[in-house]
């Protein structure tokens, strides 16, 4: 497959992806907003927010002065955000029409489609009364386009690449998420393990649409070590780092190395695969959850990029190689 | 005026069929389908951005509802006149760019050729494969009455338009999928298949094994993207941007996810200028390196063949009867329009006198752009044009102002005729054929004669009748 279309679809599918859990903070936002706060304390939910969304360089005011009200409005519709969900389906839908030929019809239809409606909606009343409906929707999108992925391509090369992305940003996605509690100051008149702790885990949960889940698999209340086993090393759980990175590796290995690089970032992604299989509960938060996640999302962003090197996306070596296959 | 569907009040035998499908469902019922065509146009994402108006890029192309119907004779000529044309063109080309023997003999001369803006002595001494340099021709035509149609212009370099033609086919077997049951209407599917074995029968010498097929375009962002795309999905072949390929030693390879992938024959759907900044424009980022070089030494096969728009020139139109002639040893089935060359003193005289009743057209414009419709025009506009036409005459012909033909397209009043042209697609590779339909393109706006698509033209569905169709 072309490099550039490989390229397309793992960024389309990125766009995707990552719209979708930019819909997911918003809503884990909104849910702590609805938490009782004691008076006299600040609440610092939508900075924690921005913050998980990495979109703390694009905001255009003080981390301090993020309200629900601005917040929303730059992860939604700010046209100079990149990650704003608006943004990122523009951007999906630039990839997918540039990569037109490797993407069913079913598939442009669902992204072109929701691109056309989101042009039309406005500001005011989307980010007003309607914004839960709002954020369905972009999920409910996104699950359109992941599902006419599913139904209607064909288990190639394009396939793999558009699986690579999405795990990608799923996992970059659900460290970030995890983050979020860190983020979000605990008044000091509680404690770790409280009543609002375990009201603030159980919203990540929610984010993550996994609150039944853990019920389901846990069966014992919501803390924070249950709720790190479910999104970090539960395989069950899809939106977990482990499903993401063990998925990631297997396709990378599906697609396979052609190349001594390419073999080189196949190794790279087993390693990690290892490192997140092998980490214990008891042994990330004693070594600072904070501190583990940021690890994390720092690997899997550079392993991110050294696929991309490696597979020609940016069109580098390739030329060379050529001389060599001669 | 020729109508296509009347003839003194009686529907014509050939649009029997059309007069029957909007009697049966009624005026009304067709207007409320107009919201459902639409948006299938736009699911599919087809779209033309026009030239110099800003505004939507996404823009929709207008799609009457009403299909233009040939019957199997009319489509006899059509066929026959455009093959023959397109051979002629070939041959015109092959001539040119090796012993000229069309210039030896008097018939077209010299400064015509070498002084030709689309002419490329790159090419010169260059025979592609099976002599081929215009695989893709299209034939602009008008018709004017029951039995005459006119060749307004040939399009050697790389006429679009194509996948309106299918698209439009899909689209009305969507919403009315009863008309096309009884196999009346000739289907136009094979156009992909039929491309892409032209394609591989002009495999270069260097090729080993099946050639790898791929389709060149610009980027996403070129105004006929979608259908680069949607003919690349017809052939089941790679759509490539420049920065894909790249040069070795005089082959042609794509980057791909495995490393470099051999390329043997490409559809280009970018211009001559923009294909190797070695050879054309050294600012050109869209084209590849070392490409020309690859095609002369036998390593790849362009589709089409750089320099194959000298043969479509306005001024060279005028001699395509004397080449059909002189190459084929044949009469020409379709006619030119009679036609004034400016270069010519006497031409000029009467151009200039009669500018009210004429169309004047720049020689090397297209896309209805810098044209003057002389009944039309105020007077102001005329005297403006004038000017432009004294300052430099080599640069337009002249054509009287047709009568041309109308079909029949929806409007809120009911049916309504309004101007159409044609253009079929001839595609040259081991044999020279076309699928039977083209574009139509019309103009919507009542007594307009320009049917550009960036000058508020729409689009219709086009139907070749099978032979006995009509009486049905």
């Amino acid at each position: 497959m072309l490099s550039r279309t490989a390229n397309g679809l793992f960024w389309m599918s990125r766009y995707v992806e990552r719209m979708e859990n930019i819909a997911r903070l918003l809503d884990a936002g909104s849910r702590m907003e609805a938490l009782p706060s004691p008076p006299g304390t600040k609440a610092t939910e939508w900075a924690s927010i921005l913050i998980a969304s990495g979109c703390q360089t694009t905001f255009p005011e003080p981390l301090e002065n993020a309200t629900q009200a601005n917040v929303s409005a730059h992860l939604v519709f700010d046209p100079e955000n990149p990650s704003s969900i608006k943004q990122c389906l523009s951007s999906a839908r630039e990839n997918a029409r540039a990569m037109r030929t490797a993407v069913t019809r079913e598939v442009w239809d669902a992204i072109n489609q929701s691109w056309t409606e989101m042009k039309r909606m406005e500001p005011r009343g989307t980010l007003g009364r309607g914004f839960p409906e709002f954020l369905e929707w972009v999920k409910a999108r996104g699950a359109l386009v992941r599902g006419s992925i599913d139904a209607t391509l064909l288990r190639d090369e394009g396939y793999a690449f558009i699986q690579l992305g999405k795990r990608i940003e799923r996992a970059d996605a659900t460290a970030r998420l995890l983050d979020v509690k860190y983020h979000v100051l605990l008044p000091k008149t509680q404690d770790v393990g409280g009543g609002l702790d375990y009201l603030q885990w159980l919203q990540v949960l929610r984010a993550a649409n996994a609150a039944v889940a853990y019920r389901h698999l846990y069966r014992r209340t919501v803390d924070a070590e249950g709720v790190v086993d479910l999104l970090v090393c539960n395989l069950k759980s899809p939106r977990s780092l482990m499903s993401s990175v063990l998925s990631i590796a297997e396709e990378l290995h599906d697609i396979g190395a052609y190349t001594d690089a390419q073999n080189t970032v196949a190794i790279q992604a087993e390693r990690l695969c290892d490192h997140v299989a092998r980490a214990e509960v008891d042994a990330i938060i004693s070594y600072g959850l904070h501190e583990w996640l940021t690890d994390f999302i720092i690997s899997i962003n550079a392993l991110a990029q050294d696929i991309g090197r490696v597979y020609g996306f940016d069109g580098g070596d390739v030329q060379a190689l050529a001389q060599q296959t001669q | 005026m020729f109508n296509e569907m009347l003839k003194g009040g009686d529907v014509r035998p050939e649009y029997r069929i059309i007069a029957d499908w909007v009697e049966r469902e009624g005026i009304e019922a067709l207007l409320s389908k107009r919201e459902e065509a639409e948006s299938l146009f736009r699911r599919i994402g087809i779209t033309f951005a026009v030239y110099g108006e800003g505004g939507d890029p996404d823009r929709l192309i207008p799609f009457d509802m009403v299909p233009r119907v040939f019957g199997a004779s009319e489509w006899d000529m059509i066929e026959r006149g455009s093959i023959q044309r397109a051979d002629a063109l070939n041959a015109f080309l092959r001539d040119i760019y090796g012993p000229r023997e069309i210039v030896k003999a008097g018939i077209v001369p010299l400064p015509m050729i070498e002084g030709n803006d689309a002419y490329e002595p790159v090419v010169e001494g260059y025979t592609p494969p099976r002599g081929i340099y215009s695989h893709v021709v299209g034939v602009d035509l008008v018709r004017v009455s029951e039995s005459e149609m006119y060749v307004l212009e040939d399009n050697c370099r790389t006429p679009s338009g194509v996948s309106y033609v299918l698209q439009n086919r899909e689209v009305m077997s969507r919403l009315f999928p009863e008309l096309f049951s009884d196999s009346v209407i000739r289907p136009v599917d094979g156009y992909g298949d039929m491309l892409a074995e032209a394609m591989q029968s002009v495999a270069p010498p260097m090729c080993e094994g099946e050639p790898t097929l791929a389709l060149l375009t610009p980027g996403h962002y070129n105004s006929a993207y979608f259908e680069h795309s949607f003919l690349a999905d017809q052939m089941g072949i790679e759509l490539v941007e420049g920065p894909d390929l790249f040069v070795v030693d005089d082959r042609v390879y794509m980057r791909t996810t495995h490393g470099p992938e051999r390329v043997d024959v490409i559809y280009r759907r970018i211009d001559d200028s923009f294909l190797d900044p070695q050879v054309f424009r050294p600012d050109s980022l869209l084209g590849v390196p070392g490409i020309i070089g690859a095609m002369k030494a036998g390593g790849v096969t362009i589709v089409n063949a750089p320099g194959a728009g000298v043969a479509d020139d306005k001024a060279i139109y005028t001699y395509v009867p004397e080449m059909i002639r002189f190459y084929l040893g044949e009469e020409p089935v379709l006619s030119n329009v009679p036609t004034w060359r400016c270069s010519e003193t006497d031409d000029l005289k009467y151009v200039l006198e009669h500018l009210h009743e004429l169309v004047v057209k720049e020689v090397h414009g297209s896309g209805g752009y810098g044209m003057l419709v002389g009944p039309a025009s105020t007077k102001a506009e005329i005297e403006a044009y004038a000017a432009r036409l004294k300052a430099d005459p080599d640069g337009f012909i002249a054509q009287p102002t047709l009568a041309l033909s109308a079909a029949p397209i929806l409007s809120e009043e009911g049916l309504a005729p309004r101007h159409v042209d044609l253009r079929p697609f001839v595609i040259s590779g081991k044999t020279t054929r076309l699928i039977p339909s083209g574009l139509t393109r019309v103009a919507l706006r009542e007594g307009s004669l320009v049917v550009n698509s960036s000058q508020g033209g729409g689009v219709k569905d086009t139907w070749v009748l099978s032979e006995g169709g009509s009486d049905a």
